[in-house]
């Protein structure tokens, strides 16, 4: 018996299900027909490419890192979706910390995704990376790794499982396709 | 090849500390040549996790090697110090997250060994049997590593399909892919569906060896793979029992020591299987016995699965385990039983035992000391990396910094463990 | 039967063979558990271990642990445990000593003994002298303090963060949202006294009723 609430208005999100509109795909195939080019803004441009090629940094420190990789291994095969793991910070978009952070490792981890090149993303990954986790209380853990690095999504579980770090890349890519490039 | 691997640690390299000591370093006394020193990581992904090596370089022959550790310390043993018996288990499973319930083992033996507690035979079958299958999921990790740190990619996209396999297996169990908190003590947590233990009996029988066989004859007899692992870091028998090595290092180095066979725990005295050892005491000897011991840990399971009986699979003393939930619906006692259990814990006698089991990794002890209350006063874990890791200087003197990543992926490091 | 726990079989008469291998300088052996501990004096454990391991045949040492007693003169006690591989057997080797004391070190013995000893000094603050190398091995650079001292808070006194102005992480005494939430189980029958509001001079009235 609770109270009938009034439907939020979804704006542009579609109801599940829904598929997508081919007058759409239609309209855009024509131009591309008729007169071989598109019209876009860079920055939309910009922001499709980037969503499309995620190269992720792998700083796994604990238990998480274990699903990092298997993320990364045949059976969830992240690379469908771009995302690609690189060692070098230099060379990869978006941080995934894996595990907890420590004090000791605090800050590397600050001197890498210094390194990295801008626009940068992070993925905080697990509840220790969230917030300390199982470890809160500890001496000589971080209290989750946003106290040192700006963190743009965060994957719950401990560890969360290779899915949940799958969504938790497709929604990183959902936030830049949505709010482009942040301003840090 | 050299200049490649430099490049890409001091590169990958966190704290990118590349330094060239000028004038003559130890070892060198010619004139303009110099002695770097090299730092490995804590950021590197052959490092197997937070690992950082500062290395004295004679040009490209390691002559000092410094292990950093901690990266990853806790303050496990600390936090347990102020958790009740049971809320402690979970931090053994994240100890080595590579072998979860190999962890679990040591921790709630000890606990039994202090109370006297009998365990039923079903409860132990099963934790043997899936002790195993940890130790497998454990070796798949270890081995493709090991192999894609020396360059060889295929084998591990193999080796993790087996892993994710024996992931679901455990999730099927416990609910959870790789923090299972299955065992506990007096037993195990819960019961597994008939319809687990048969697909895993066919999963032993078909899918595994297939998987495994095949990426194993990739790199087993493979030119390059030996070249890098053959006569590679040579630890004779009088320095691994020096060093304190343990699990597949000691039996590498031709010791055929095995706590599974000589001080057997749960139901491994009724277990037929045969311990592997090295000839050549050398990183391919320990790969390969990694590998002949995943084939009998696939033997010992079947044996579980054909000797395990039917019964409870924990112990009925309600004073430690807590009795099960449709019991709780009918009777006051086991309600107040498990409201007991769940905030104040059981107590355990005081006294103190050291219980060591063989890990996938070598030897994992816990030395309990408890106070007779419900905390223990004291655990101290015996990881079995820490051992290991510190004769790395000892291994990597004299070698190539391209062999450190085939040395420590014979070593089998997790610094969950070795930290804590 | 009992337990399941790895079964160590004491050999026939082990207690009496070590009791006088170490001799004078044995001051316990306790047998519990079905595991034998001996407590040596501190001076003599480098004798001691050379002994065992010579004599007896315990090649290994498998694990140096510290434990912390707050109230005992000599509060700490550092325990060895070893390992016969050839006659399949643990022994347990304990010393006590203070803050102050140093412990003779057993590097020169096990070169394994290296690591072990950095990481009681690290957690406890216990000296080994004859330890060349005794740094701190688990904690931060620069920590101050030993984290396995009962006296040493679980929170520890510093937490880090990254100042934005400094461009570098930062330590700061600790500051916790939440504290960590500790419980008494003991039973008001035979544990903590609750004076419940009200009730304070509840017991001075009783006993002046007496007199």
């Amino acid at each position: 018996m609770g109270v009938e609430l009034e439907r939020p208005a979804t704006g542009r999100v579609p109801a599940p299900g829904t598929q997508p509109d081919p007058d759409f795909f239609k309209s855009l195939s024509d131009e591309v027909g008729n007169k071989g080019f598109l019209v876009t803004s860079t920055e939309e441009l910009f922001q499709w490419a980037r969503t499309g090629s995620l190269w992720w940094m792998t700083f796994g420190l604990a238990c998480c890192a274990v699903e990092m990789i298997h993320v990364n291994m045949p059976r969830y095969d992240m690379e469908r979706f771009g995302a690609a793991p690189r060692a070098s910070p230099r060379q990869s978009d978006v941080m995934i910390v894996a595990g907890t952070l420590c004090n000791k490792m605090a800050p590397a981890l600050r001197k890498v995704y210094d390194q990295m090149s801008e626009p940068k993303y992070v993925i905080s990954m697990g509840s220790c990376a969230n917030g300390g986790g199982y470890y809160h209380y500890s001496y000589s853990v971080v209290r989750g790794c946003d106290r040192v690095v700006p963190v743009d999504i965060y994957v719950p579980g401990c560890p969360p499982t290779a899915e949940a770090l799958l969504y938790g890349v497709m929604q990183l890519q959902r936030k830049i396709r949505r709010i482009g490039t942040v301003e840090r | 090849m050299s200049a490649e691997t430099l490049e890409q640690a001091g590169k990958a390299a966190a704290s990118g500390k590349r330094t060239v000591t000028v004038g003559n370093g130890a070892g060198s006394d010619i004139d303009g040549i110099e002695n770097y020193t090299v730092n490995f990581g804590p950021q590197h992904p052959a490092a197997h996790g937070v690992l950082r090596l500062v290395m004295e370089m004679d040009g490209e022959i390691v002559e000092r090697c410094d292990p950093h550790i901690g990266l990853l310390h806790r303050g496990t043993e600390k936090l347990i110090e102020h958790k009740t018996y049971l809320q402690a288990l979970p931090y053994f499973d994240r100890l080595d997250y590579c072998s979860p319930l190999g962890m679990e083992h040591s921790y709630v033996l000890a606990i039994e060994k202090l109370l006297n507690l009998e365990v039923p035979l079903r409860a132990q079958y099963l934790r043997v049997f899936f002790a195993e299958l940890t130790r497998i999921c454990n070796h798949m990790l270890n081995l493709g590593s090991h192999v894609m740190d020396v360059g060889a990619m295929t084998p591990n996209l193999w080796l993790f399909e087996i892993r994710e396999d024996c992931l679901n297996f455990f999730e099927r169990a416990s609910g959870a892919r790789m923090h299972s908190a299955w065992f506990r003590p007096g037993g195990v947590h819960q019961d597994v569906p008939l319809k687990l233990l048969t697909d895993i009996g066919e999963w032993l029988d078909t899918r595994l060896p297939r998987l495994f066989e095949d990426a194993i004859s990739l790199v087993a007899d493979n030119r390059i793979f030996k070249q890098r692992n053959v006569d590679i870091a040579v630890v004779s028998k009088e320095d691994a029992l020096r060093w304190g090595f343990s699990g597949p290092m000691i039996r590498g180095s031709g010791i055929a020591w095995d706590i599974r066979k000589a001080q057997p725990y749960d139901v491994y005295d009724r277990m037929e299987f045969d311990v592997p050892v090295g000839t050549n005491y050398d990183c391919y000897d320990r790969f390969m016995v990694r590998v002949e011991e995943v084939r009998q840990s696939a033997r010992i399971m079947k044996q579980c699965l054909q000797q395990m009986p039917e019964g409870p699979i924990a112990s009925l003393d309600r004073k430690v385990v807590p009795p099960r939930r449709a019991e709780m619906k009918s009777s006051m006692e086991a309600l107040i039983h498990h409201f007991k259990l769940y905030t104040e814990g059981f107590h355990v006698p005081a006294g103190e035992v050291y219980v060591a089991t063989e890990s996938p990794k070598g030897e994992f002890g816990v030395y309990l000391v408890s106070d007779g209350s419900n905390k223990p006063y004291r655990c101290k874990i015996r990881p079995t990396a820490f051992s290991h890791l510190q004769a790395m200087d000892f291994l990597m003197k004299g070698h190539m910094l391209a062999d450190v990543t085939a040395v420590l992926g014979a070593m089998d490091i997790v610094f969950g463990e070795c930290d804590r | 039967m009992g337990h399941n726990a790895p079964a160590v079989v004491n050999p026939e008469g082990i207690a009496d063979e070590l009791r006088a291998l170490v001799g004078a300088d044995l001051i316990a052996l306790v047998e519990a558990h079905d595991e034998i501990t001996l407590i040596v004096a501190r001076e003599s454990i480098e004798r001691v271990m050379v002994k065992l391991r010579d004599e007896a045949a315990y090649q290994q040492l498998m694990e140096i642990a510290g434990v912390d007693y707050l109230d005992r003169a000599e509060r700490f006690e550092v325990v060895y445990h070893l390992l016969s591989v050839t006659r399949n057997h643990r022994v347990r080797v304990k010393v006590s000593t203070d803050e102050a004391t140093p412990v003779p070190s057993v590097t020169a013995i096990w070169p394994v003994a290296g690591w072990l000893e950095r990481e009681v000094y690290d957690m406890y603050g216990v000296i080994f002298s004859g330890n060349e190398d005794l740094r701190r091995i688990l904690t931060d650079y620069g920590f101050s303090g030993y984290p396995q001292r009962k006296d040493f808070p679980l929170t520890g006194y510093v937490e880090l963060r990254y100042s934005e102005e400094d461009k570098r992480v930062v330590y700061e005494p600790v500051k916790l949202a939440q504290d960590f939430r500790n419980f008494d189980f003991m039973s008001p029958w035979e544990g903590a006294q609750y004076v419940l509001p009200g009730d304070e001079k509840a017991s001075e009235n009783a006993s002046e009723k007496k007199a």
